[in-house]
This record gives C-alpha cells, structure tokens and sequence, in this order.
C-alpha cells in the first residue's frame, strides 16, 4: 500500500521528518518498508533556456545550441527538428536518469554521460516530453511557454515534491488500506485527531429516493447499502492534481469519475463502485446472491461462472456487479454516461473473501472488504465522492443519500481490566493511564465495575473485539521497547527424565564416522517417488510436477543429490540423512489423519571410491561389504546387541542383494545395491550402497544406559584356523558352527582371509578365522586350548562338511 | 636355452650378493625384471622354440623369474629395514594420509545451537507431524475460516482439512493438550510453504518454535528470554527492539530485532541499509488457544514465538541462496 506524505499533511497536522513518521509507524506496527522522495525521479533536470543554435559541422540533422541554464551555460549537441534559440527547454544534465530511451524499443532508462556526437562534446540533453515520461510526444522537445525562471528544477516546475511511504499492511488491520487509517494513526502517536476533509454539497431539488430504488435481498452478505445519485456529468480526463495524487499511489488516472472513486478509496478506505444510470434497467439495484451457474461478464471483459453464495448486484433485469469484488460491463461508466448511480455498502468479510478466492480474482476492493470495512462510514465516502464530481465535473448532485440499512449494528463496549493488562505486559499502570492510552486511538472509555473500563472503539476497527485486543493497543501505546526486560525469571524446573536424543546422537555419531549429512527436499516428482514403491500421498496444488508428492523412502531423494554431486565431479561420497517418509496406510481411507503414516528414518549411503586417493594406497570402490560394515557399526554404537540380518529377495524395485536388518526380531530396514537400472535412470555412475532403518525401532531397543563388564584379569589366547569348504556354503555357517562348538571362553571370532583358487580344486573355498579365548579365572594351557580346537574342528567338519586347511 | 637361464641365476645370485643401496638395486631390477630385461628377452626366444621342449623350458623360465622377482623383493625389505636408503632422506613436505570429515549439515548445525541455548535456559524439545490437520495449523491456532490472515501462510493440502504444515506452530497445541502448565518448550522441524522457489524462499524451510506458559509470565518475560537467546547466539553486544506485528495466534504480537551484525548497524545489503535485521516473530498466547486446550485463562498466561532457521544461516554465514541448504552439494556441506 502507498501512502503519500502530502495527502495525509491534509488529514493532520504533524511535523515528523519522513524518516521519523517512517521509524515511529513501524514501530506501532505499521511496517513502512521504504520511502521514495518522488522529485528524485527528476534529479539534474532542470529548466534551461536556448541562446543560440548553430549547425552541426558535421551531420545535416543536428544542431549545436548554447543553453542557459542559470548557473552556466552549456554546449548541447541537439537532434530535434524544432529547437530554436529564445526556447524554454528541458534540459538534462550529465548523470541525469532519462526515464525513456527513445531510441530503444521498449523505451528504456538510461544515464545520460557526457559524449562527443560526430567530433562535437554534448554537455547535456534538450528532452522531448516521451524522454521524460510526461507525455507521448516523441517527435520534437518540449518547449516551455509558462513564465519560469531558468534554473528552475524540473520537479519544481511539474510540482512533484511528494514523498511516498510502501506501507505493509497487517491481516488484522484493514482501516490502515486507507490515508485517514494511517492519519488516525499518526494522531494517535502525537495526540492529536485526524480531521476528514469538510464536503460542502449542493444538492438539487430533486431527491434520489425517487430516481432510484435499492433493495436488499440478501441482508446478511450485504447489511448495508448506500447510494448517491449525480447527474450531468461531463466525462472527462481528471484535474492534473487529481492524476499527480494516483500517480504517486501507484494508480493509472482513467476518467474523472473513475478516478474520483478510487481517490475516496485510497483516501476513506471504503471502496466505491459507479453505475451507468441509464444502463440500470427500471433504475432499481437488487442486492442478492447469484444463481448457481449463472454467468457474468466482468469490467476485466472476463466471462465468469458464478456460485450459489456469490453476492450480486442487480438491476431491474440482470446482475451489473459481483458485490465487493467487481463490476460488469453492462454498466461501466463510457464517454456518454451522464447520470451515475454510486455505490458506497459494506459486504461480509467471508463471503468477499470465499467469493474472490473462487473467482481467483482479488481487487482493491476485494482486499478492503475481506479485511471489514466501517459499516457505520458508508455514508461520509459517497457525499465525498459527490461533492468532488461537483467540484471536478460538474456534476448535480440529487438530493439524499438512499440508505438501506437494515439492521443497524450498535457497538457494544468492551469490559476491560487495567490488572489484566498489567497482567499480561508486566506493567503497573494505572487506570487512567490505560484510558489515556486507549482515548488516543478514538476510544470512549467508561469507567465500569470494580475499577474496571467500559470501552467503546470506533467503528472503524473491527479487529477489536474483545478484551486481550485492548491489552494489545495498550502496549502500542506504552511502547513495547518501555517495557522492562526482565532477565531474571522465577523458574519452575522439569523433573522429566532427561533423555538424550537418538537424533542428535545418530547424527552426532554419522558425522564422526565420516558421513555428511544431507538435507533433500522431501517433495519429489511422480516418477522419482514410485520408485521406492506405492502409496505416496500425493500433493493436492504442488508448485510444480517436479514436487508433486512425498516421499516414500530417503533414498530416492539422495539419488538426486548423488547425481548433482558426480556432476560436479565428486568421486567419493558418503552421506546420511535423518529424516521423515510419508505414506497412506493400506487400507487408509485419503482425508483421515491417522490413514497417512509419517516415519523418521536414517539413510547411510556410499558410492564412488573407498578412500580418498592417496600415494601409496590403492584405490578401490565401495563395496557390499562397507554398507554391512557401517550398519553393523551403527547398531553397535547403540548397543543394539540382539540385531540379526536376513538376506532377503523382496523384489524391491529399487536395490537389489537385499538384507533385512532386525532388531530383537523386529524389522528395522535394509541395506543393500541400488540396482543398476535404477543408478542408469539417476545417471548415476559406477554403484551405489543404502542402508535405511527406522529410528523408532532403534530408539525402542537401544540401551541408553550401557552395562560396565569387568575387565578379565587373565591373559587371552589367540589361534588361527582356516577351513575348506564348498564354495556356496555361506560363512555364517561355518561361524556359527565354531562359536556353537567353542564353549564359554571363545569370545572373538573373526573372519581374516577369504581365498578361493585352483589348488583348492574347482568350487571350494578357503576361510580363515581369527579366534579369542579368554578365561574368567585361570591362565589357559596350551593342552587346553588343543582340546578345544580339536572338538571346535570335528564339529566344522562334521557339519560343513569342511576339511581343516590350517592350524596355528 | 636352459644353459642361459641357469646362467642368468647365478649371475643374479652373485650380484645380488653384492649389493648395499638402493640404486644398485633398482639397476639389478632393470637388467633382470623390466619389460626389455634379459628375462623378458628369454621369453621372446621362447616363442621360436620347438614345441617338445615348450613346456620344459616354460617351466623353468617361469622359475627362474619367481626366483629373481622373490629375491629382489627381500633384499628391498631388507633393505628398507636396515635404513639403508639414507641417501634418499625421509619426505616430511608429504602430505599427510586423508582423514575425510563428516558434517553435520549447516541447518542441523544452527538449529542445534538455537535449541541449545533455549535447553540452557529449562526448555525442554518436542516434536511433531509434518503432515497436519488443518485444525491444528490454523483453527486451534485462533485463524479463523475465511480470515485474510490464512493468506499469510500459502498451504500445502493433501485432502480437506488435511495439509502440510505451514509452521511448527500446530505443535504448541498437541504438547498444550498433553501437558499440564508450567510448559516451557522448543520445538524444531521441517515446515512447507506454497511458494515459488527462488533463491530467496523455497517451499521447504526449518522453524524452531517456543512456548512457555506459567502463572505470571509476561511480555517482560518474553522480553528477557529472547534478548538471552539474542545475546548468547549473536554477541553479548548487539542491540535489540520490538515491534508490534500480528499473529491470529498471539496478543500482543511482536517481531525482534536485532542491529545487523554484518555491518554493525552502518546498513549493508544484507540489512536492506536499515541496520537491523528480523530475526523472529513473537507474542503473548492468545487467550482462545488456552480455551481450545482446556487451560485456565484467567490463571495462566504464556509466550510464544518462532524463527526460521534457514534464514537466520544465511545472515550469519552470509549465504546468498537457500537452494543451496535442499541442493546438499559436497562442496558447500564440507564449508560448515
């Protein structure tokens, strides 16, 4: 919203510099984002007048002037066809913004620098009414024939010397979308009232209750409805101070009536419509709501289908107006209209709003009317508008106003409690401090029971309604920055058990372990999301297809980021995320809150090479084996020692050598290859290891509290073993078969060495295995440890079908 | 042909004998080993000789190679181990073996820090659904139906009155309906926004979201803790001020601001040459929250109020786009 600094100068008396009415409404809550000094547009133009006109030696079209221009004079080169010596000129200096370019085609800006035009220096610029965006003369300069002293700043001589604040403006407060708003406000800050411009109408004998009828068929989207008649009209382009006050809001000036309309506002904040008369058929307005289906061609030239709760307005025979929103263009004002009908009412919030977010169509109008309007102000707006078409238009003015106001609503006061407010700010104020405060924003206060306010707000502010909304204006007043700060606090304690969270240490521990953590939008398009399976909930109005649902699973997601990476030529990745998937549950009924099931998971991922290239070490790529290493890692930090892995074939579509990861029989993920297919589709290269597991099932199982084992006060005895056995044996097997058969003491086995070749003959395999023992309470001898291998040996052999390689 | 390769052994044999430095090594290694060594030049013949004695001097050949490629392997080791490359002095200028570091990423980073900091001054975390009805993003939020205010936040929906959440907001609500007050809560998380993405928003962003109710807390009350949070995250030195705004869920609502760290008040691009920077919106608990939770009124009241964490990464490490936070480039996650 623009707000002109000389508009309100009329509304109020206040002598705040722009840059302090900009810092103290901001800090009433009246947001001014910036201020524009408007003459700057115009800065280094100034009026200058030509002395002499010679030819260009060098090109037939140009001329060479010597231009006063009050404090010098100087050398121009000048292209135009009419300049002669004696003109009053525009003249633009060097550094001067030229608001067109002429010679570009879409009439550019540029900065005007010194120059040589054809071997001759141009110090400045002769303009042309199109270069300096006053007009549409391209063809000549402007040349000035009012009396104006050289030297004069161009700003000065057109009268721009407004200055514009851009206001934003807060859902709650739709009395500021106006120039009184922001006044009333102003008066509020240094106590004073603002004064609406006294309208001095002369109304003809005849009366506007017997030209024209209004009806109210629907009085609860429409309570009110005033209107005004004018006759005798002259249509015509607007007073130049009329279009210079909509300019510097941001307006196009259209035709004096229009423009009357939306000067009264910009100005009261309560828009205005204007009906051609005559098109009125039996000169009658019926407000009432719309037939489903019906159809209406609004001002915007735009065919609409309506609904059943859209507001019209109507004449004798059709609809001539959406209420609040828009106007028809059965009945816009033309060059020939005469006689108006004006309308100043006050619509239902709710039903302008429901109305202008179906139709996708909000207007100035609209915006004021969804925000409330002062129900109890429509009639000041419309003899405002007609006393200026008088002034402007020559308009008659018929006698009264047809005011159709049904139930007319009373305000009714507010109770509120000065220790409530001092309640709520920490404050101690007094009662009559509260009223002062309150009084300065047009409240009349009363004092009521048991030292208690009776208020009563203006009309005009329909966002205060209750009491904890005076509490509000209160502290506005006061000063949100006078209330103390207070930094020492009366604190009750939790006693909740503290509980440290798996987030912070998953993503604490990823981190030391080297991962980085990655953040992907969980937005993706459909095609990426099927990817990791069915039952994505699906985005009703996505921004784009690319976010159109959400996501199932993390990994799709990284497979994006690893694409992006590779590109930018990124050979080693290692990555995690904790995060949500979403999906509809089966079964799940779309619209039911519990039917979507929302799961924070974590995702280790590796791809490229194992280790960052190094001299001296060779290179090799993640492999199966790492993801197993890291999930294994994981689930030992948090202790989760009754996990298992079941290597599975889900015909997941997404990763292929799949293995389940379980979690005291509980199924926690997965982790396996990302299938080539789905790598080549990501354009990814080379392989790609996932590992993704539910956070609530680790948090479940975890120990949070980690049990202390004594530390063995006996020596440990390590021996060496390596099996041959069938090649397609797995070596969970063999393990297990050493750890059934090793008794207590065996506390370590670990596979060292994986060897298969000729000498082994064809499809057998070689395992070798590390093995601990450690006595609880005697040193072991070496006649023991036999025994045990011995009985370890025969039951491998037994069954795996393994035959002994080695022993040490 | 069986005469050479016995010759080459012994003559390797004796010079191998021989020697004491590396160099000589590596010119053993030349003349026997390389590609045009005296071995490799064996195996050419070998190509041009009959194929009754093949396999015979291939074996012995393949031997012969074994012997001279295992017996200059152990007298490198030896070598190595007796220092006797002193010649060649050790190269400390070597970079050092890669440690590759993970990260956290710089959202996770600030926001840990802003909950800490909050966590220092007895508020608790709680969490909530990024899928939420539209009863606890807006209704029990004190928006109502219809209202311009639901403008102010452009909303996901996946069903009616099903939607993503647009703040963390709603989850004042679900802890409000859980616990009983004294509440003095934070809660972090991902919220979307239907907005176009440009590198000035995005539909995704990360909130953290206060709300502390008791008996007796005040504006003052607010006042003080985020000025804390304001001195210990930005610098014990930086100015601060509150401006009144409007949240359907807060009365009196109030944004803060703190002086522009970047410029130190001077006005930079980054201040919009104001010298302050927003860095959260706030307020007193709006009353009909209360009532929708089934609180005392009368009895309590409370402040609120919530931040948006990528925004505040972006002033402090002055990030000049935040697609870069859902991007996760390699090279941008390993600056933090």
């Amino acid at each position: 919203m623009r707000i002109s600094h000389q508009w309100l100068k009329e509304l109020i008396d206040f002598k705040l510099t722009p840059e302090q009415l900009a810092d103290e409404l901001s800090m009433l809550g009246l947001e001014v984002a910036s201020y524009d000094d408007l003459s700057r547009t115009y800065d280094k133009f100034i009026v200058g007048q030509v002395l002499e006109r010679a030819k260009h030696p060098n090109a037939d079209r140009l001329t060479l002037c010597k231009v006063a221009t009050g404090a010098t004079t100087l050398d121009i080169v000048c292209g135009a066809p009419n300049v002669e010596a004696g003109q009053k000129v525009i003249v633009a200096l060097v550094g001067a913004t030229i608001p067109h370019n002429q010679h570009d085609p879409d009439g550019k800006p540029f900065v005007l620098e010194r120059a040589s035009i054809r071997g001759v220096e141009s110090n400045g610029m002769i303009c042309s009414a199109y270069e300096l965006g006053i007009g549409g003369d391209a063809d000549g300069i402007l040349v000035i024939t009012d009396k104006v002293k050289v030297g004069t700043p161009l700003a000065k001589y057109l009268g721009i010397t407004d200055i514009v604040y851009e206001i934003e403006i807060t859902a709650n407060r739709g009395d500021w979308l106006s120039h009184f708003g922001v006044a009333r406000e102003i008066g509020a800050l240094i106590g004073k009232r603002m004064r609406p411009p006294i309208h001095k109408l002369r109304e003809s004998k005849a009366t506007a209750v017997l030209a024209a009828k209004v009806k109210i068929v629907d009085a609860k989207k429409c309570p009110r409805y005033s209107a005004r008649i004018v006759r005798n009209v002259k249509i015509a382009p607007s007073p130049k101070w009329l279009q210079d006050r909509l300019t510097a809001v941001g307006l196009r000036p259209i035709n004096n009536v229009v423009d009357v309309t939306n000067y009264v506002m910009y100005e009261t904040g309560q828009p205005l419509h204007a009906f051609d008369y005559d098109e009125l058929a039996e000169h009658m307005i019926i407000v009432r709501s719309a037939q489903e289906g019906e159809r209406f061609t609004t001002l915007d030239g735009k065919m609409r289908t309506l609904r059943s709760d859209v507001l019209m307005i109507c004449d004798g025979e059709k609809p001539v107006a959406i209420g609040g929103v828009m106007g028809g263009a059965n009945s816009e004002i033309g060059d020939s209209t005469t006689t108006i009908l004006l309308e100043s009412a006050y619509f239902d919030p709710v039903n302008i709003r429901r109305t202008s977010k179906f139709l996708g169509l909000s207007t100035d109008a609209s915006r004021r009317f969804e925000r409330s309007t002062d129900i109890n102000g429509t009639v000041y707006p419309v003899n405002r508008v007609a006393q200026l078409l008088q002034q402007i238009a020559g308009a008659e003015v018929l006698k009264g106003v047809i005011d159709v106001y049904p139930n007319k609503r009373k305000s009714s006061a507010i109770s509120l409690r000065p220790a409530r407010v001092n309640q709520i700010l920490g404050t101690a104020l007094s009662r009559a401090k509260v009223k002062s405060y309150l009084e300065r924003l047009e409240c009349s206060c009363r004092h009521g029971a048991k030292d208690t306010l009776s208020v009563t707000v203006p009309s005009y502010r329909s966002d205060l309604l209750e009491e904890i909304d005076l509490v509000e204006e209160v502290a506005r007043m006061y000063g949100y920055n006078n209330i103390e700060t207070k930094t020492r606090a009366s604190i009750q304690f939790s006693t909740e058990t503290a509980v440290k969270s798996l987030q912070d240490e998953l993503r604490s521990y990823c981190a030391g372990a080297g991962f980085n953590e990655i953040l992907p939008n969980s937005l993706l398009d459909a095609k990426t999301t099927e990817i990791a399976g069915e039952g994505a909930v699906k985005i009703l109005n996505p921004v784009s297809v690319d976010m159109a649902y959400l996501r199932t699973s993390l990994i799709p997601g990284a497979l994006h980021i690893v694409r992006r990476n590779q590109f930018q030529g990124q050979s080693r990745l290692r990555m995690f995320e904790v995060g949500n998937v979403f999906s509809l549950v089966e079964g799940g009924k779309t619209g039911v809150f519990d039917s979507y099931r929302q799961e924070e998971r974590v995702l280790l991922l590796l791809s490229g090479l194992q280790t960052p290239l190094s001299y001296g070490v060779t290179a090799r790529q993640f492999d199966f084996m790492d993801v197993k290493g890291e999930v294994q890692a994981l689930l030992s930090k948090f202790s989760l020692d009754k996990s298992g892995f079941i290597s599975y074939d889900t015909h997941k579509a997404l990763s292929e050598d799949n293995v389940a990861i379980e979690i005291n029989s509980t199924y926690a993920g997965y982790f396996g290859k990302v299938k080539s297919s789905v790598t080549k589709k990501f354009e990814i290269e080379g392989d790609v290891y996932i590992a993704e597991l539910n956070t609530a099932i680790l948090d479940a199982h975890r120990a949070h509290i980690k049990k202390f084992r004594p530390l063995p006060k006996f020596p440990k005895v390590a021996r060496d073993l390596a099996f041959i056995v069938e090649g397609r044996l797995p070596q969970e097997q063999v393990e297990k078969a050493i750890r059934d058969s090793g008794g207590e003491m065996l506390q370590a086995v670990s596979l060292f060495d994986v060897y298969s070749g000729e000498q082994l003959g064809g499809g057998k395999k070689s395992l070798a295995y590390a093995l601990e023992f450690q006595p609880q309470d005697r040193t072991l001898t070496v006649k023991e440890i036999d025994a045990v291998i011995a009985t370890i040996v025969a039951h491998v052999q037994r069954t795996c079908g393994a035959t002994i390689r080695a022993s040490s | 042909m069986l005469d050479k390769i016995n010759h080459i052994r012994s003559e390797f044999s004796n010079e191998l004998a021989q020697v004491t430095d590396a160099q000589t090594l590596e010119h053993l290694r030349i003349k026997y080993l390389a590609r045009k060594g005296s071995i490799a030049e064996l195996f050419d013949e070998l190509k041009s000789v009959s194929a009754d004695e093949k396999p015979a001097l291939g074996k012995a050949l393949n031997e012969l190679r074994m012997f001279v490629q295992s017996g200059f392997d152990e007298a490198k080791a030896k070598l190595e181990r007796s220092g006797a490359q002193k010649d060649i002095p050790y190269d400390v200028t070597l970079p050092g073996r890669p440690v590759p570091l993970g990260t956290k990423h710089p959202i996770t980073q600030t926001l840990e820090e802003i909950v800490n900091i909050f966590k220092g001054m007895g508020f608790t975390v709680a969490t909530g659904p990024e899928i939420e009805t539209d009863y606890y993003n807006f209704g029990a939020l004190n928006f109502p139906d219809d209202h311009p205010a639901r403008d102010m936040q452009d909303t996901f929906f996946i069903a009616k009155d099903i939607l993503l959440r647009t703040h963390t907001s709603p989850v004042q609500i679900r802890y409000m309906e859980q616990h009983k007050p004294p509440v003095r809560v934070v809660i972090p998380g991902r919220v979307y926004r239907n907005e176009a993405v440009s590198a000035r928003s995005h539909v995704l962003f990360h909130q953290v979201e206060g709300l502390y109710v008791d008996e007796g807390v005040t504006l003052g009350d607010l006042k003080g803790t985020l000025v804390t949070f304001a001195k210990q995250f930005y610098g014990s030195s930086v100015k601060y001020k509150f401006r009144p705004t409007f949240f359907p869920f807060t009365e009196p609502s109030a944004d803060m601001y703190v002086s522009c760290f970047i410029c130190n008040g001077k006005g930079c691009q980054m201040c919009k040459h104001a010298g302050w920077l927003e860095i959260l919106g706030s307020g007193m608990v709006h009353p009909n929250l209360y009532k929708n939770v089934g609180y005392d009124t009368e009895k309590y009241t409370g402040f609120a109020f919530g931040m948006g964490v990528e925004r505040i990464a972006i002033l402090r490490h002055g990030i000049d786009d935040i697609r870069l936070f859902t991007e996760n480039d390699i090279r941008f996650l390993k600056q933090f």
